[in-house]
């Protein structure tokens, strides 16, 4: 067993769980955190799309081992009790999710994104947006909904970074 | 994914110290972009994954007496990132940019993408028509050699279990020289290549002519190749777009493509005609655009 210290979503949490375990499984089995999405399982979907360090990563490529010690951030950590975060506002307001299954690891990648360029392009925020695969939408409304935070022109003026 | 045992090396010297101790049944992680889809769908689950992603001596970039050293741990967005190789060597980011989506450049690093060595590499051509050389260490010592060397067949390379690729190099003979590397894929985004080309060469302006042209192609054959009689071709001749054109013709003579789902291997050597010119068009641009600075 390997014994994994985490920081999530701000708070320290630990595990000991099987070498073998991927973060992904680390976040849903162990922490009960079940927001990021098991999909492909190899990389390709970004349904399990969290932050760490900063960073946007698929959870399902980091094993737990190597995320010891590292601060991640995944869906749970961006709304409050009292209100959503606003790309999630945004992502409401556009209707930009479907089935939503791809929501979480769309809207990590998008805060990573608007983190460090908070006034990116369509083609920045279709490259931001590339590792994450949705099979109902077409991305158009999610593109917009990137869009309305760079512009700040989300409810309430706030920014991606109010989080 | 099969039960293994993890270990957590500190540094380069742990790394190799713990690859020494558990080979041959040892498999080393960086990103995990590769090695993880790897481990999932294989019955050969090694005893023994050594992590070395905190490795940190391993993830630096430096302008040396050599030449420009890229450690092995060193991320496609970092790459993407660092001024010293966007200042030198556009093609090395623009091959980074191709490679997967945000997060896996986020993860996998230069040295991942060298020793997983599938033909389709995007890291590989640009690197290979630099003439960059790998630094190996293992428990035998520490060795250098081209990176064409190190290339042995699809998924194979010169590595022996118990050793470690530390670094990657590109001579000073290279630095700055006019490279352009082009891909095509399927798609945009996330694709494969069907054919990847890097081609630079040293522009003579007082006689106008080509010098030490290199044209190096993937996804074509068991690894990353150069096109010799192409290169042999440009060798002093005038810099003129009959002469790439031609260039790219030549090349299409030393490719081996294979027809799979992807793209049958006529249609490859086709964009292997194509792909080799333009790489030496934009070459040649970004060589025109340094000498009027």
């Amino acid at each position: 067993m390997v014994k994994v210290t985490v920081t999530v979503n701000g708070e320290s949490r630990t595990a000991s769980v099987p070498p073998e375990t991927t973060l992904l499984k680390l976040l849903r089995e162990s922490f009960n955190l079940t927001g990021a999405k098991l999909g492909c399982d190899v990389g390709d979907c970004g349904a399990c799309t969290v932050i760490v360090d900063g960073k946007i990563v698929n959870s399902c490529l980091m094993l737990a081992g190597q995320a010891d010690g590292r601060d991640v951030l995944t869906i749970e950590g961006l709304a409050t009790m009292e209100r959503l975060h606003p790309i999630q506002k945004a992502f409401e307001d556009k209707g930009s999710l479907q089935c939503g299954f791809c929501g979480p690891g769309v809207i990590m990648a998008a805060k990573a994104l608007l983190d460090e360029n908070p006034n990116p392009t369509v083609q920045e925020i279709r490259d931001g947006l590339a590792g994450n695969l949705c099979r109902c939408t077409g991305y158009t409304k999610m593109i917009e909904a990137v869009q309305v935070i760079a512009r700040g022109t989300a409810s309430g003026q706030v920014t991606a970074k109010s989080a | 994914m099969k039960a293994f045992e993890f270990v957590a090396a500190r540094d380069s010297q742990h790394a190799v110290a713990l690859l020494a101790q558990y080979a041959p049944s040892v498999r080393v992680v960086a990103g995990g972009t590769d090695l993880l889809a790897d481990l999932k769908f294989s019955s050969h689950v090694p005893k023994v994954v050594v992590d070395i992603s905190r490795a940190d001596d391993l993830r630096t970039i430096a302008v040396t007496e050599e030449g420009l050293s890229i450690g092995t741990l060193v991320t496609h967005t970092e790459i993407m990132r660092s001024p010293v190789i966007r200042e030198m060597f556009p093609a090395l980011v623009d091959a980074a940019h191709t490679i997967g989506a945000v997060q896996t450049r986020n993860l996998g690093t230069l040295g991942g993408n060298l020793v997983t060595a599938v033909p389709s590499m995007d890291s590989g051509p640009t690197l290979v028509a630099l003439d960059a050389r790998v630094t190996i260490d293992g428990s035998g010592g520490r060795r250098q050699i081209p990176l064409t060397e190190f290339f042995v067949g699809p998924r194979k390379t010169a590595l022996k279990p118990d050793e470690l690729l530390i670094e990657i190099l590109i001579p000073k003979a290279s630095l700055s020289k006019p490279t352009q590397f082009l891909k095509f894929g399927l798609r945009k985004g996330q694709a494969l290549a069907l054919v990847n080309v890097a081609a630079g060469f040293w522009p003579d302006w007082t006689k106008n002519v080509f010098t030490a042209p290199r044209i190096a192609l993937g996804a074509v054959a068991p690894t990353v190749i150069r096109a010799p009689q192409a290169e042999a071709f440009l060798e002093g001749r005038a810099m003129t777009p009959e002469a790439m054109a031609e260039a790219g013709q030549i090349a299409v003579g030393e490719v081996k493509p294979i027809s799979d789902f992807r793209a049958s291997a006529g249609y490859r050597r086709d964009l292997v005609a194509v792909l080799t010119k333009r790489a030496l068009e934009g070459a040649y641009a970004l060589a025109q655009s340094r000498k009027k600075q």
